[in-house]
């Protein structure tokens, strides 16, 4: 028996306790392979997966490293069959290549014969390659470059990529590091982006990954095209990248529903990309107005569907994805990873809390009992209803005035996701809200208000759900959301984690209605912070009095 | 018979040349096989104790008897001479005289020798001087050097030693194959099959315990159907191949066998010995478990392929064992065993020199083997008694018959048995190692299992602190217990899940009853209660103005008119039964029909009669005056005629019941031995066999109609 910080499941799970010595050690050693499922307070769970090996292996990893990396830091013998199948699910990497021919253009070769003739066969492959050169390769059409990564992902047999990306058009972009400097982890991760090629960066709300998107432009130096969310978004960028980097305002270039221009660096949102007008995209075409080298998809988990498949065309030009929370509700993360590039850098939001870069947090679940009357109008409504009438109880208002009051002086947001409900709080908290149909100028304006301290309480829908950057905001009141939906309930306490003065601790508050499906969902919801760490405290309506402010 | 399958080869051969060459002293015997004189030694001793040969005083002698078992053997383990002749040659005479025939007789003499020593001679001579012989038959006859033996002439064993240069063989029949091997390092072996071994035990515990409360149910013929075996090698996440080993150990060691399950149908349960395996040590289980194995005729490798018949191998299925496997195995395990240190069997050859020297050590073992010692390699390495094709050291004493040696040994290697887990905020609990058994359970009531393994990963919602609340646990009990495994503080989202599964636990309650009785008045209810002729009525208030009985209502309903009440029945949606004696009817008689539908019936009925009569007028009017059969050939020409020409024809049908008839019909088609027709009897279109048709007759139509 060996006395290691890492126990090996037969179910490819790896548990890592971290309070042991060698805990930093191994988390190092097994990072390149295994992906981090969850981090709670004492063991970490990580998982080993195809992708994550064939990562590895693109990486330069072999699977012997692998085994290695398991047996020395394994407290207890390594089930044989799991060591197998990682040596048999590397060796599946590179069998195939895509090659730029100098006569044929893109081609898929092969050294394992038998593995080209078995992926020629598969139907969903044949439609992308061509003529056949000769017994080891074949002509791929160029178009098909994505695609072809992605069926033959799914087959089983990941195409090493040797056809290197196209520099696009050059630009000069540098970062002005004069009153800042780039944090370690955020260089890392720009370097380790760079060196992969294309990839995603995930890290924490509030962490700066603007930054992260910044310097991977300085290391491009080439026209970029960056996507966002929505238009303040969009401002928020250009106005990071104008104070950050030796870009000007002129070469910024802003793509939404109001402006339309295309400069060096261009920033659009998913929406006008995605308007569909007589079946056709008519903004599609940015994608080629100029010869993009750097392509960044700011909120990368929200990549609308239409987006994937352009994104396939896209597979020559540099990507870069960044997110805070890679979970779908779609279980759509394999599509992000297989069209964006692999996961290049993820950091534990508890680590990044631990090195103080962005603010605790403390998560407290409030539960209200329905009064008896609701309860029953409750217990006959329609399923569909349900959610609606148990996260709208009118019961919440007094709870959220309650707890405005107590946390008085400390700039507050509200959220929620019914209109009804938000202007009813509105109204009986005497706040200003923002909704869907609140203009961009108006929204700007009171964000702005709100991050100068004129303002002390906000109350927001969906839309400040996002790349808002409130880095003043110290306390969340939570009434509602979208249903279970766990990365709209991170990037909510995402909002608070910008770090602020003087050490501040951010509280969260969500309030549930007791028994009914709100308290189901707030489960679903909270999953993934508690998997990052963020312990829940649970206390009743009546007990808040107890809490400490 | 038996005592020659314990040979190996060269005793074998050993025993061949003995049987060759007669009565013969040691020293020459150990001439004649073509080996090791000391090995030669020490398998005639062997020979001997085994009573296959005994001392006479003039030499070692055969057993009577092994000569034809031994010609009956495999055709590589014997020098397929024959016997030298009562009065032998002396090796250099026969020598000599080999030497003096042709080219042509000598290469004949080597076929005949090497061909079983036997060949029939055509038109040669047997009786021929050297000097007269004129084909090689007739000068290797000349010389004695074939002999004729009945209606055959044989090399005599002496005359074939000639021919091998002295020696029964013409090779060494003492070169033992070697096994191939490679080198691991032997603390990585042991830490590879001890992780085996620690898996198979955890498996069999979870399997069985899953079993005692959905026991699967056994097939008629006594085993385990493939569905069965497919839905536990889910449950474990194993291959149906691993799975129906596991089963069969576990079997194997009196774990599980059949009970009837609650229908009354055969079902395979874990036995009361598997609640004393449970509860010992992980060592002591898995000794357990591979004791039985090693022990074990069964054969889990043929599970998933088909018998001779094309019938599918069974798990537990009775006939799924061999004679031979046990003794295949052990001497397996002995060869792998026997490996130097730091050799374990090489990964592609080692299997098959593996099968070759167990085919040298004994070679009347039959053709099977090779499959079986390839099982055995597989299982053992399954089983943790081998780790990456080498014997782990702790397994060494198992094989020497002491488990509790291994156990021991083993327990070093297994991971220490924790007793208490990491409990986390996300609801989860992390027990770092193998759990005590006691507290594994617990845990299991309380909890989810989300991942297994070294550790094992479970997870706490509100349903599973139900499956505790429900067998009887207390929210007391429940924060005791998590407070004394954890050796963290309880997160506080834990204790609060439990309180709120608590809080809602039992708000609705279920009961049985057979009857409510229901008053507005309390009073009523409360002197009902009271009355002390109730007591039988089982009667129990559940509210204040509602209480329910165990009689059921039709008795119920008298008892409580005789107690004075007078109580009104309600049906299910609170309308209210008004109860009033049945008046007994009886039925009408049936027959109250109309006159004008009998007469119409009758009516019909005599026009059928009718038509049946004149059918039958028409057949009898062309009957035959001999009534000659015709043969099937006959009546079909004649059918075809009569469809092509659509022609009435009478013919004579034998029913199925065997009874003859005449039929007048109207030929459609003739198809496939069957004649399509109208009958004219009944006027449908009905089919004929043709084959029994007897008579075929055409008629004209007028006389039909």
């Amino acid at each position: 028996m060996n006395d290691g910080p890492l126990i090996v499941q037969s179910d490819k799970t790896l548990l890592l306790e971290i309070d042991h010595e060698r805990a930093a050690d191994c988390r190092k050693a097994i990072a390149p392979f295994a992906e981090l499922e969850r981090s709670p307070e004492h063991i970490h769970t990580y998982r080993l997966t195809p992708l994550g090996l064939w990562n590895a292996r693109a990486a330069g990893h072999d699977a012997e490293q692998v085994v290695d990396t398991l047996l020395e830091y394994s407290r207890y013998a390594v089930p044989h069959a799991l060591l197998v199948d990682v040596a048999e699910t590397m060796a599946r990497y590179g069998r195939l290549r895509l090659e730029k021919h100098p006569t044929h253009g893109l081609v898929l070769s092969s050294t394992d014969r038998p593995v080209l003739e078995e992926v020629l066969r598969a139907k969903k492959v044949q439609g992308m390659l061509g003529a056949r050169i000769d017994d080891d390769s074949v002509v791929v059409h160029g178009s098909e470059r994505g695609n072809l990564k992605q069926a033959l992902l799914k087959l089983g047999w990941p195409a090493e990529d040797f056809a290197g990306y196209v520099d696009g058009e050059s630009h000069p972009i540098e970062l002005d590091q004069a009153d800042w400097t780039l944090r370690d982890y955020q260089r890392e991760a720009a370097e380790s982006f760079w060196h992969g090629g294309s990839g995603v960066v995930v890290l924490p709300c509030g962490a700066g990954k603007t930054l992260v998107g910044a310097a991977a432009m300085a290391e491009a130096k080439a026209t970029t095209l960056i996507l966002v969310t929505n238009t303040v978004s969009a401002r928020q960028w250009k106005d990071e990248l104008v104070r950050r980097t030796s870009l000007t305002a002129e070469e910024i270039g802003e793509y939404s529903g109001a402006v339309k221009e295309v400069r060096p660096v261009t920033i659009a949102t998913y929406q006008v990309l995605t308007t569909k007008r007589k079946g056709v995209y008519p903004h599609l075409e940015l994608l080629d107005a100029r010869d993009w080298g750097l392509i960044v998809y700011d909120e990368v988990h929200l990549l609308p569907a239409p987006i994937f498949r352009m994104t396939a065309d896209l597979q020559a030009r540099r990507r870069i994805g960044l997110t805070a929370t890679l979970v779908r509700e779609d279980g759509r993360e394999g599509d992000v990873f297989s069209l964006i590039g692999p996961k290049r850098y993820d950091a534990p939001w508890k680590d990044i809390e631990a090195q103080g870069w962005i603010a605790p947090a403390d998560c407290v679940e409030v539960r209200v009992t329905l009064p008896a009357s609701e309860r029953l109008v409750y217990a006959t409504a329609e399923p569909e209803e349900r959610y609606r009438l148990a996260a709208c109880t009118h019961h919440k208002v007094d709870v959220v005035r309650d707890l405005v009051a107590r946390h008085a002086g400390r700039p507050t947001l509200v959220i929620g996701q019914y209109l009804d409900q938000l202007d009813e709080l509105s109204a009986a908290l005497d706040a200003p809200v923002i909704k869907g149909d609140t203009s961009v100028a108006e929204r700007q304006r009171l964000f702005e208000a709100f991050r100068s301290g004129e303002l002390g309480l906000l109350v927001v829908s969906k839309v400040a759900n996002f790349s808002i950057d409130l880095p003043s905001a110290e306390v969340a009141i939570q009434v509602s959301g979208s249903f279970g939906s766990r990365q709209e309930e991170a990037q909510r306490l995402g909002r608070l984690l910008r770090p602020g003065e003087g050490g501040k601790v951010a509280r969260f508050y969500t309030i549930v209605s007791r028994d009914t499906v709100d308290a189901e969902f707030a489960q679903n919801r909270q999953r993934f912070l508690a998997e990052q760490g963020y312990a829940y405290r649970i206390v009743d309506a009546e007990d808040l009095g107890t809490l400490a402010p | 018979m038996r005592a020659l399958d314990q040979l190996d080869r060269l005793e074998l051969f050993v025993l061949d040349a003995l049987v060759v060459a007669g009565q013969t002293p040691d020293a020459r015997l150990e001439e004649l096989v073509r080996a090791d004189r000391q090995a030669v030694r020490a398998a005639v001793e062997r020979l001997a104790d085994l009573a296959l040969a005994w001392q006479s005083t003039s030499g070692l002698r055969p057993l009577t008897g092994v000569a034809d078992v031994l010609q009956a053997g495999p055709a590589d383990a014997r020098s397929g001479l024959q016997t030298a002749s009562a009065d032998p040659l002396p090796l250099a005479e026969a020598a000599r005289r080999i030497a003096e025939v042709s080219p042509a007789a000598r290469a004949m003499l080597e076929h005949v020798c090497d061909a079983g020593g036997e060949a029939t001679t055509g038109s040669a001579r047997h009786t021929v001087l050297p000097a007269d012989a004129t084909t090689p038959a007739e000068e290797l006859l000349a010389r004695r050097l074939l002999v004729p033996r009945g209606s055959v002439v044989v090399v005599p064993g002496e005359v074939g030693i000639a021919l091998r240069g002295g020696h029964t063989t013409t090779e060494p029949v003492d070169d033992v194959p070697e096994v191939a091997t490679t080198e691991r390092d032997a603390a990585l072996v042991d830490r590879t099959a001890a992780g085996a071994a620690f898996e198979l035990v955890r498996r069999v515990e979870l399997l069985l315990d899953h079993w005692g409360t959905t026991p699967p149910s056994a097939l008629r013929s006594g085993g385990l159907g493939v569905r069965e075996l497919r839905a536990a090698a889910g449950y474990l996440q194993l291959d149906e191949a691993t799975t129906a080993l596991v089963v069969e150990v576990a079997w194997g060691a009196g774990l599980i066998a059949t009970a009837a399950d609650a229908d009354g149908n055969p079902a395979w349960a874990p036995t009361d010995q598997f609640d004393q395996w449970s509860s010992r040590s992980s060592q002591e289980r898995w000794a357990a478990l591979v004791s039985a194995w090693l022990e074990s005729p069964r054969m889990p490798g043929l599970v998933g392929s088909r018998d001779p018949a094309g019938k599918p191998w069974n798990a537990l299925s009775p006939e799924l064992s061999g004679v031979h496997m046990a003794e295949t195995r052990r001497m397996t395990l002995a060869a792998l065993a026997a490996l130097p240190a730091g050799q374990v069997l090489a990964a592609g050859t080692g299997l098959p020199s593996l099968v070759a020297l167990l085919t040298w050590q004994r070679p009347r073992r039959p053709r099977t083997r090779a499959d079986q010692v390839a099982w055995t390699v597989a299982e053992a390495a399954t089983l943790g008694v081998t780790g990456l094709g080498g014997v782990a050291s702790y397994a060494g004493p198992l094989l020497d018959g002491d488990p509790a040696g291994a156990s021991a040994a083993l327990a070093d290697l297994l991971p220490a048995p924790v007793d208490h887990v990491l409990l986390q905020a996300d609801l989860t609990a992390v027990a770092p190692g193998p759990l005590e058994t006691a507290l594994a359970r617990q845990l299991q009531l309380v909890a989810d299992v989300e991942s297994r393994g070294g550790a094992t990963v479970y997870r706490f919602t509100s349903g599973s602190v139900r499956r505790a609340l429900d067998v009887g646990w207390s929210a007391a009990e429940l924060h005791a217990f998590l407070g004394s495994v954890s050796r963290t503080p309880v997160p506080q989202p834990l204790t609060y899940l439990v309180d709120d599964t608590v809080r809602t636990f039992g708000t609705v309650r279920v009961g049985h009853a057979e009857a409510f009785l229901r008053a507005d008045d309390e009073s009523a209810l409360t002197e009902l209660l009271h009355h002390p002729r109730a007591a039988s009525l089982g009667l129990r208030r559940i509210a204040p103005t509602v209480v329910i009985s165990t009689t059921p209502l039709d008795v119920l309903l008298p008892r409580l008119r005789e107690l004075g009440a007078a109580p009104v029945v309600e049906g299910a949606d609170g309308s209210v039964h008004v109860a009033r004696r049945d008046v007994v009817r009886a039925r009408t008689p049936r027959d109250r029909r109309g006159a004008g539908l009998r007469s119409a019936r009758d009516a019909a009925r005599v026009q059928q009669v009718v038509a049946a009569v004149r059918a039958g007028d028409v057949a009898a009017s062309h009957r035959p005056a001999s009534s000659t059969a015709l043969t099937p050939s006959g009546s079909l020409a004649a059918l075809r005629e009569a469809v092509e020409v659509g022609a009435t024809v009478l013919i004579g049908y034998v029913d199925n019941h065997g009874v003859r008839s005449e039929r007048v019909v109207d030929p459609r088609s003739v198809e496939g031995g069957v004649l399509t027709a109208r009958d004219h009897r009944t006027g449908e279109e009905r089919t004929f066999a043709v084959h029994r048709i007897g008579l075929v007759r055409p008629i004209d139509d007028g006389a039909a109609s």
